[in-house]
């Protein structure tokens, strides 16, 4: 560790712990508290990165988390901030961005050819001719940035949380400290937001008072009870103060997200140093004066052997004290505030040489240091609604209005001595929990589940601070030479004043025109300096320009703590266990795992035309509906009439939307006097809850219903084939299940398998005789098992999903949202007699009404299609086309095999022209083949009479 | 015949770790929905409050619903003796609803891994109720403290069981004693 | 997230609630036009002001109400009202656990 200084005393790094590590596969050791980037320099190693477009070796810039020349890959990781991100023993640490090596970079030739690189470059070449687009692409993406994703990489643990602090302060540094420790003593929960490792901000790289300070800070942070995150980031603020933190120092965790409700938000996040604009101000050995402070006190680093600084401010003079006391000649002290300047610097293609000042002198140099002023990083404030306003004589951007909940203390609002910034994030601390106390009050005064306060809602306190002065600082943007302005997109200042002559003149589409502000540093550190050239280029000020709005997120998330731990709910009903004891082939429906089949859905669906099957039908919608005016409901929600259902019917309904769209069908029972039992779709069950819910209490509040959903608290079993009523007499004893005493489309209570309250209706959707029963779903494994047991001399056997499906295929039975879409009137699926045109009203009548005049169009119709050949099972949603055109006139909407008539069987949607019994359709198949197919006369195939069903 | 019994839907539990909330499984209670208009109070405790009256829990979790909840025979018992209106329905809700309780003296900020209600004490208070969605399913939340233990009781659709058992146990485990 | 104020709850965040449009009212089946039919089912007005807009708080109370916010500054006007009704049903896809699937296959 060449570079490696004297023990400092602000130090970071355990000289105890060394770790060793690889960087780009050679071993090197630093010790524990460096950073990786700090641990390589303290190496000699300076080069980290190649740049994005023209391969330019880059070194150090800002020594922290916004530089952007030190990204590097960590193991399987890509786009590791270098410069930020700690040392850990064994890190496999490489450089990005640089092929065949760092050293030997093939695309650096584009650093020759630069100047045909200029903005929109890529835009302009590669765009013809269009064809060759796949090529350009291929080698292009060779010559993107950013490091390599290992696909394998195992998805590590992340987190999310919510949180409803009082007061989230955003930035540990002495005015963030002050704020989170002032509202915490008045009472208010505070979260306090670092993206550094340690607290203190700029004091850590300072003199060690400013540590002591620092470290008091810390401690009545702590003290105070204050919750801290370090190496954290608030990354957005949203409406009403809902507040995106980015959490990695959580133990166990990658990264959390927290979603985060606060009553009022402190921004504190400090000053961003910013770069100066010259030729060669990129290269390695060129960094800002926070880089050498920072190397010098916190990592022990020597930045280099012989500076020269240019200096405008007191970090600037103090960066020349730290670097003579760190054995650094100073060559040269270039002051601004005097209106001495640099010019240029020069060297070779890796370090820094010499620097040219403005009087034309040259220095050799191979360290130079710019303190060129600050960049107010004002995001959170963008985010709140402020559009900062420019200060020449400050050189940067204050905020102007911020709405009440918002607060913004410390470097972005004025300037002064440590103590009055600690004084003014005291007092904005206070205003920011006095404000916090409002909003709780409010928030506990209509909160209905919450304590009432005590008293009156406090006033919003007006902002009573004593204001930060604003220190004079020469505005500091660009030499009379031209050079980089966005560091990780490779975009000099030239780029922008072509970009000007080429007539952009809003800063907006300059920013997208030439990438300047896009890169991994979204704008921390090249916004202003952008801005001023462009302003130069086009004689116009910086607050003429204005700048571009600053959005979330503050710093990156990964998509990871994005997705945070993954909640993808699944439903499961009472059976499951037995289903996966049974060889099911489970199918996701919708959040539903249910049994697909059970092996051979062929075989399930003959067993249950011969003897008996069972289905778990429990995810069917089911809707408990009780009050006087039921009917009155029913009547509006269906299409057909429901007045005089009587006790122990049930009756199928169609439901539209008031585009007279099918919405949803199924099967409505009366259980009692005014008790009734609706089934919904399965796919329908939460959408039809919310539409009864919105008809009853939006346009007859004064109906008496209501409505509780029972889906999964019945289990439902479906019971069919010849011998079910054989089969549920055995277990039913106080139901009279005979065909004289139970007919079709009736319902009856009793007990099954010695379970009370079951539901039982006939109903038949495959066709034959059929039970459905609906069990408590606490006993509906017991019924199930006592079924299979007590039917197996009979046969039975479970079927699934896809027998169900073939069944009522072979029945004509349409499914809503498959034989039908968004598009599907009711009249189209045949059932023209459910539409009762007589009735007042009903959901979507206007619309069926005027569908159905004589005048109006005729709408598709749904039919039953057999194909010529078959064998040959189409696939759903084939377009069906008039004979040797390509004109569509209809679709398969529903195909399979039947293994009950050994052929293939559709339904399909056709327009009226083709709809006739034994018309003859064209098919049009997926292999781009046609064949022909027949429309039917029913929509059932099989038992088109029902007889199997009334049996 | 065997003897139908009661099976809930969490089906496999996991040990609690030393120190964390403790989420128990209590879906075998019996649950009576009580429904009325908007407006009205047929037991006498108000939206978003609960009271206990002859060993059942009476939650106002809706503007129009009242969940009962305890034995078979004390809600039963306390039904029978309730003098409602005709515009009231009562409805058992046993098999339609899982109730989980989780009990602890960190069992808010668990809760908060996976809602987005704020369990501050004098937001979300003992006695109180509120509804929100949990780790994505819609459920109702009650507030039932255990002799000054923190405690919440949660309810949802049946079919959610294991799923919202297995969420809300791995939002625990983080406030192990271990960790 | 906006804060939305339900007149049962209190306020709550909007990802508890379900957006259910601009406040319309149902014209009367029985003599209505297909145009004003039409401009029920389909037509926002859209203003940048205040709009009269329908929720449904499908997370919490379950009860469908009525406010105005601005939709420029979302800004809410209290009080809330009662619900008014929508011509189409809320999409497929909207709510866990409250029992919607994408796909179920059968009656």
């Amino acid at each position: 560790m060449i570079r490696r200084l004297e023990p400092q005393s602000g130090e970071v790094i355990d000289r105890e712990s060394p770790l060793k590590f690889t960087w780009n596969s050679k071993k090197y050791v630093g010790y524990a508290g460096d950073t990786i980037v700090s641990a390589l320099l303290a190496n000699n190693r300076q080069v980290f990165s190649r740049s994005m477009k023209y391969h330019r070796p880059r070194g150090v810039l800002t020594a922290d988390y916004w530089d952007p020349n030190t990204t590097v890959q960590v193991g399987t990781e890509p786009n590791v901030r270098g410069a930020h991100r700690l040392l850990e023993a064994d890190m496999k640490v490489s450089a990005q961005n640089a092929w065949p090596s760092l050293d030997f970079d093939i695309k650096a030739a584009n650093g020759l050819f630069g100047r045909f690189l200029t903005a929109g470059f890529y835009y302009k070449t590669f765009i013809k001719p269009q064809r060759l687009w796949p090529l350009y692409e291929k080698v292009l993406a060779r010559f993107a940035p950013g490091g390599v994703v290992d696909l394998n990489t195992p998805h590590g643990y992340h987190d999310k949380r919510y949180a409803h602090p009082d007061v989230v302060v955003a930035g540990g540094g002495p005015a963030g400290l002050a704020a989170a420790i002032s509202a915490a003593k008045a009472g208010m929960s505070v979260m306090l937001v670092e993206q550094n490792h340690r607290l203190g901000g700029h004091l850590r790289w300072g003199t060690d008072q400013d540590r002591e300070t620092a470290d008091d800070l810390e401690e009545s942070a702590r003290d105070a009870g204050v919750e801290i995150l370090t190496d954290s980031a608030v990354t957005g603020r949203y409406d009403d103060n809902w507040i995106a933190i980015s959490q990695r120092d959580h133990p166990g965790v990658v990264e959390r997200l927290i979603k985060a409700r606060a009553k009022t938000l402190v921004v504190a996040a400090g000053l961003v140093e910013r770069p100066y604009v010259f030729s060669g101000n990129d290269l390695p050995g060129v960094m800002l004066s926070g880089a050498v402070r920072r190397l010098i006190n916190m990592y022990a680093v020597r930045p280099g052997n012989r500076a020269v600084v240019l200096t405008a401010n007191a970090e600037g003079d103090a960066a020349v004290a730290d670097l003579e006391r760190a054995g650094v000649e100073v060559a040269r002290v270039v002051d601004a505030r005097a209106g001495e300047t640099i010019s240029k610097a020069a060297g070779s293609s890796k370090q820094l040489g010499s620097v040219t000042l403005a009087d034309g002198s040259t220095v050799k140099a191979d360290l130079l240091v710019t303190a060129a002023g600050w960049t107010a990083p004002t995001s959170l404030l963008n985010m709140s609604g402020d559009r900062p306003s420019y200060d020449p004589a400050a050189a940067r951007f204050f905020p102007t209005a911020l709405p009440d909940n918002v607060i913004a203390t410390g470097g972005l609002v004025g300037d002064g001595s440590l103590d009055e910034l600690i004084a003014h994030g005291i007092s904005s601390g206070e205003l920011a929990a006095q404000r916090a106390a409002a909003v709780k009050h409010r928030l506990r005064s209509t909160v209905t589940r919450a304590q009432n306060p005590q008293g009156p809602e406090p006033p919003v306190q007006p902002d009573r601070r004593i204001g930060l002065s604003r220190a004079p600082h020469p505005e500091l943007y660009r030499s009379d030479t031209h050079g980089m302005v966005d560091f990780s997109e490779d975009v000099s200042s030239k780029d922008l004043v072509s970009a000007a002559a080429e007539g952009f003149d809003s800063v907006e589409l300059v920013k997208r025109f030439t990438t300047a502000t896009m890169g991994p540093s979204q704008g921390k550190l090249e916004t202003v300096n952008t801005v001023a050239v462009l302003a130069e280029a086009r004689g116009e000020t910086i607050e003429e320009v204005g700048t571009t709005v600053w959005r979330p997120p503050y710093a990156p998330i990964s998509l990871g703590a994005l997705a945070g731990r993954v909640f993808e709910p699944v439903r499961v009903s009472s059976l499951h266990e037995w289903h996966t004891a049974h060889n099911m082939t489970p199918i996701l429906a919708g959040q539903w795992i249910r049994p697909e089949h059970y092996g051979d859905p062929g075989a399930e669906v003959t067993n249950v035309r011969t003897n008996v099957g069972i289905i778990d039908v429990t995810p069917l919608g089911k809707l408990d509906l009780r009050g006087p005016d039921v009917p009155k409901l029913l009547n509006l929600l269906y299409t057909n009439k429901w007045s005089k259902l009587p006790v122990g019917r049930v009756r199928y309904g169609m439901m539209c939307a008031e585009d007279g769209v099918v919405l949803d069908d199924g099967v409505t029972g009366r259980l009692g006097e005014d008790h009734y039992l609706m089934t919904t779709t399965s796919s329908g069950a939460g959408q039809i809850w919310q539409w009864v819910e919105m008809w009853l209490q939006t346009e007859h509040p004064d109906w008496q219903v209501h409505v509780t959903p029972v889906t999964t608290g019945l289990t439902s079993i479906n019971i069919a084939g010849p011998k079910s009523r054989e089969l549920l007499m055995r277990l039913v004893d106080d139901v009279d299940l005979s065909a004289e005493a139970f007919e079709y489309m009736n319902v009856r209570t009793g007990t099954i398998a010695g379970v009370p309250d079951c539901f039982m209706w006939r109903i038949g959707f495959t066709g034959e005789l059929s039970f459905e029963v609906h069990v408590p779903a606490g006993f509906g494994l017991h019924v199930w098992e006592q079924l299979i047991e007590k039917g197996a001399d009979l046969g039975i056997g479970p079927f699934g999903l896809e027998a169900q499906r073939i069944m009522r295929l072979e029945k004509g039975h349409f499914i809503v949202g498959q034989d039908t879409d968004g598009l599907t009137k009711a009249p189209t699926t045949g059932l023209r007699a459910l539409i009762k045109l007589d009735k007042d009203d009903f959901a979507g009548k206007p619309e069926l009404e005027w569908a159905l005049a004589p005048e109006a169009p005729e709408l598709p119709v749904l039919v039953a299609i057999t194909p010529t050949d078959p064998r040959l099972v189409p696939d759903e949603a084939c377009q069906i086309l008039r004979e040797g055109t390509t004109e569509i006139v209809g679709r398969i909407t529903s195909s399979r095999f039947s293994p009950s008539l050994q052929r293939s069987i559709c339904l399909g949607q056709v327009t009226p022209e083709f709809a006739a019994a034994g018309t003859t359709l064209t098919v049009r198949l997926c292999d781009g083949s046609d064949a022909t197919a027949k429309v039917m006369e029913h929509h059932a195939h099989f038992d088109p009479e029902g007889v199997r069903l009334r049996g | 015949m065997a003897e139908p019994e009661f099976r809930s839907s969490v089906t496999t539990l996991t040990a609690t770790p030393a120190g964390a909330p403790a989420l128990t499984d209590e879906s075998a209670l019996t649950k009576a929905s009580v429904r009325a208009q908007v407006g009205a109070s047929p037991l006498g405790v108000d939206f978003t409050r609960t009271a206990k009256r002859d060993g059942v829990l009476i939650a106002a979790i809706r503007p129009d619903e009242w969940l009962l909840l305890g034995s078979a025979n004390d809600v039963e018992a306390l039904l029978a003796t309730a003098r409602f209106d005709a515009s009231v329905n009562r409805i058992d809700i046993t098999h339609s609803r899982l109730c989980l309780r989780l009990t602890g003296a960190r069992s808010a900020s668990a809760l908060e891994k996976v809602c987005s209600l704020d369990f501050d004490d004098t937001m979300f208070p003992d006695g109180a109720t509120g509804s929100a969605s949990v780790a994505k399913v819609s459920s109702d939340l009650i507030r039932d403290d255990i002799d000054g233990e923190p405690s919440y009781l949660l309810l949802a659709d049946r079919s959610f069981g294991q799923y919202l058992y297995d969420a809300i146990h791995d939002a625990t485990t983080e406030f192990a004693d271990a960790l | 997230m906006l804060l939305v104020p339900c007149p049962h709850c209190g306020p709550r965040n909007s990802a508890d609630m379900s957006y259910r449009g601009e406040a319309s009212s149902r014209p009367d089946p029985a003599s209505t036009t297909p145009a004003q039919w039409r401009d029920y089912l389909y037509m926002e007005h859209n203003p940048a002001g205040w709009l009269r807009e329908n929720w449904y708080c499908s997370s919490g109370c379950r009860r469908f109400f009525t406010v105005e916010r601005h939709t420029v500054t979302s800004e809410f006007r209290e009080p809330p009202l009662p619900g008014s009704k929508t011509a189409l049903p809320l999409s497929k896809t909207a709510e866990a656990g409250a029992g919607t699937d994408q796909q179920g296959g059968e009656k």
